[in-house]
């Protein structure tokens, strides 16, 4: 009998093996030159994506510029400025461009090319706000996004005008917080700030820049110094050129391209998007199956150690529910996808992070409500088929499992409608489900409310869709 | 001759309380014991040890010349030969009343479906439910149910049947049918222990009788020396209680 549970145990190791393996499937090995640039998904005008959800920007066209004429590649991932953060210093980036200041604090920990562009914070308020300089802000709230220079100025400033400041991770939100009165201002880089009012945000500008550290492209810290010295050269080579001078002209002049004259109405930002909604849907729905199908298994296999009459097997049961279970989603899709790496040294893509962390978090619910499905059937079913002389696995799978399983089918079509949800979350690590592509979308275009509703009625079908099929599911397996 | 069932020191504990104080008792081939004894007394915690539903906690229980206290001996190789029935019946809820009996056979003797059915349809007839064959379990009486536990039981061909107070849970009305498949079956030679209170049954079916009380055996008897003169005062005390209602 022992022997069986161990290879139960044997089947949950291939299980993880098959999901790191998975992993290897996705990222095949790529040619030495391919470079994983981290970069914001919100920073107009030095990256964000343009209505054909390809990705634009001062940053971006810099660095493919420079990699064309280095003669490397790039492969450039929006996650977000924090994101990419963490990524170069866990190992999962090589390196970020994210209009990324230079800073005393940063070069503990990043090594820094030559300065690529000076910026300079600014102020701003409502069209019609009284607050008009920073001696106004006594006592008021200040929005500023995180990691951002602007969120760096704010704090330097905070004890001499004595405001609050609240953090966002979004540009949008931050200035939505300010345009809903919630904060008195915002702080952010001069381009941006005027890039957004331009876009039709309905903030002015009532500070003149602050001069601030100019950006620099980031490595991490003694890593990747060959990379370096090639964004110094080709930034070299593209101001003697005159192709930087092209590119900053291109999104700062006075006529620079413009989103405001397209349609704004809930069809015409669903066609003008159609292929990025469609990209994000398809993310989804397929994170989703792909995290139930490991989640479930993950969980049936520990919801059954939870009831094999084995110690050893019940407290490795109780441990893991009880630990991924209590860990906050969020929390562990941060810490697997940025936290194991900077152990193992070993990357993991998003999509496989997020596998993971669903596999984990939405399979321990699971394994707790298939040791409880378990547990509800009569112990005299147990007993009277071991009394037949039937072992344990035997009688588990012809007597108390049909059972058990008729009990949990409601609790499955729960978990996996939360899992579809939960999805969402993963949008932390970068991957491009709904929401990143909502996040995104608005980024461009900064039409949360209506946006938001979009994203809001394609979660609804699909989970119309699924509570559908898993009814009619039930209904097949129904005595 | 070698005892069917020889239990020897046998101790059982839950946690501080001994229920099993170091009971001795043999059973003989073809015989019949009834265990009574008042409510609490050890005597359904015997029964159950015998097929190693709870494991004891000292002692020694030989079936068939294997002792099944012994860690090494396989459990569920002895368990086919002892069949059970239980106070509630336990029929597979999942499964037919055929699915019920053809189950182990199936399962653990390789017998193929024909012929389990064909078992199982004979099984059904004796225990005069022969009608019921594609039953659901849900649909049965308690009695019902109560005859196809034991036609399960039988269908593993065991020598020794235990019977866990099988006619407790029944209401008044389905006592008897149940009674008088187990006297056919006592007939038939069949070794049983039976737990019950049903002293009628005891009496004119029992070759043995076996009083139980806080652990450990008081006294037994043929049922002529057990009814009729009760020498341990705990047995008239009970005999008195059970009797005269």
């Amino acid at each position: 009998m022992k022997r069986k549970f161990a290879s139960l145990f044997a089947g949950f190791v291939m299980l993880a093996a098959m999901v790191f393996a998975l992993s290897a499937g996705i990222t095949p090995a790529k040619a030495e030159t391919t470079y994983q640039i981290g970069t914001d998904v919100t920073f107009p005008p030095f990256e964000f994506a343009n209505k054909h959800d390809k990705y634009v920007g001062i940053d971006i066209e810099l660095l493919k510029a420079i990699a064309k004429d280095q003669g490397f590649k790039v492969n450039i991932k929006p996650t977000s400025f924090n994101g990419a953060v963490q990524a170069v210093q866990s190992g999962q980036l090589d390196g970020m461009i994210a209009g990324m200041s230079i800073t005393k604090e940063r070069e503990a920990t990043f090594d820094f090319s030559k300065p690529y562009f000076t910026s300079g914070v600014v102020m701003a308020v409502t069209p019609n706000s009284k607050t008009t300089s920073l001696k106004d802000l006594r006592g008021k709230k200040v929005a500023v996004k995180t990691g951002t220079s602007g969120a760096d100025y704010a704090k330097s400033i905070q004890k001499k005008y004595g405001f609050h400041i609240v953090t966002f991770d979004e540009s949008n939100d931050m200035y939505q917080d300010v345009i809903t009165g919630n904060s008195a201002a915002c702080f952010e880089d001069s381009p941006v700030m005027r890039y957004a009012v331009r876009q039709g945000t309905k903030l002015k500008i009532v500070t003149k820049p602050v001069e601030n550290g100019p950006y620099g492209f980031a490595v991490k810290k003694g890593h990747n110094q060959k990379l370096l010295r090639m964004f110094n050269k080709g930034l070299a080579d593209m101001k003697a050129n005159g192709e930087y001078a092209r590119i900053t002209r291109k999104y700062l002049g006075a006529k620079g391209s413009s989103d405001t004259s397209s349609d704004r109405t809930f069809w015409g930002l669903i066609k003008q998007n159609r292929s990025a909604l469609l990209g994000g849907f398809e993310e989804t729905v397929w994170l989703t199956i792909v995290a139930i199908f490991f989640a479930t298994v993950f969980g049936v296999i520990v919801g059954l150690l939870g009831v094999v009459p084995n110690k050893f097997f019940n407290g490795l049961s109780t441990t893991l529910i009880y630990i991924f279970r209590g860990l906050p989603l969020l929390v562990l899709a941060l810490f697997i996808y940025t936290g194991i790496p900077s152990l193992t040294n070993q990357k993991i893509p998003a999509f496989v992070a997020g596998t993971i962390t669903l596999m984990f978090n939405e399979g321990a619910y699971i394994a707790a409500f298939v040791k409880g499905g378990i547990n509800a059937v009569n112990i005299g079913q147990m007993e009277a088929a071991r009394s037949l002389g039937l072992p344990f696995g035997k009688a588990m799978r012809r007597v108390i499992l049909p059972q058990g399983i008729r009990i949990m089918i409601p609790s499955f079509i729960n978990q996996f409608i939360i899992t579809l949800k939960d999805t969402s979350i993963l949008s932390i690590i970068g991957i491009l489900e709904l929401t990143q592509t909502g996040k995104i979308i608005i980024a461009r275009n900064l039409e949360g409310f209506k946006v938001w509703t979009i994203i809001a009625v394609i979660y609804l079908v699909v989970i119309t869709l699924l509570t559908w099929l898993s009814n009619w599911v039930q209904r097949r397996v129904r005595l | 001759m070698t005892a069917k069932v020889k239990v020897t020191n046998l101790v059982k504990t839950f946690g501080n309380n001994e229920v099993l104080k170091g009971i001795n008792l043999e059973v003989q081939n073809n015989e019949v014991v009834v265990v009574i004894g008042p409510s609490g007394s050890g005597k359904s915690t015997l029964l159950r040890t015998l097929n190693k539903l709870e494991a004891p906690t000292s002692g020694d229980i030989i079936i068939d010349g294997m002792n099944i206290a012994d860690p090494k001996t396989d459990i569920n190789k002895v368990r086919e030969n002892i069949g059970m029935v239980f106070q509630h019946f336990n029929l597979f809820n999942n499964l037919s009343v055929s699915e019920n009996i053809m189950l182990a056979p199936v399962e653990l003797k390789k017998e193929d479906k024909q012929a389990a059915a064909e078992h199982a349809k004979r099984l059904l007839k004796t225990v005069g439910l022969e009608s019921k064959f594609d039953a659901t379990v849900q649909s049965l009486s308690g009695g019902q149910q109560q005859r196809v536990a034991i036609a399960r039981a039988l269908a593993m061909d065991p020598d020794v049947m235990l019977f866990d107070e099988p006619t407790s849970a029944l209401d008044p009305e389905m006592v008897g049918d149940v009674l008088a498949v187990m006297k056919n079956l006592a007939k038939q030679g069949m070794t049983m222990i039976v737990v019950t209170h049903e002293m009628g049954f005891a009496k004119e079916v029992a070759d043995r009788v076996v009083f139980v009380d806080d652990g450990n055996i008081q006294e037994q008897g043929t049922p002529d020396e057990m009814f009729n003169h009760p020498k341990n005062p705990r047995l008239q005390d009970f005999l008195d209680k059970v009797l005269n209602v």
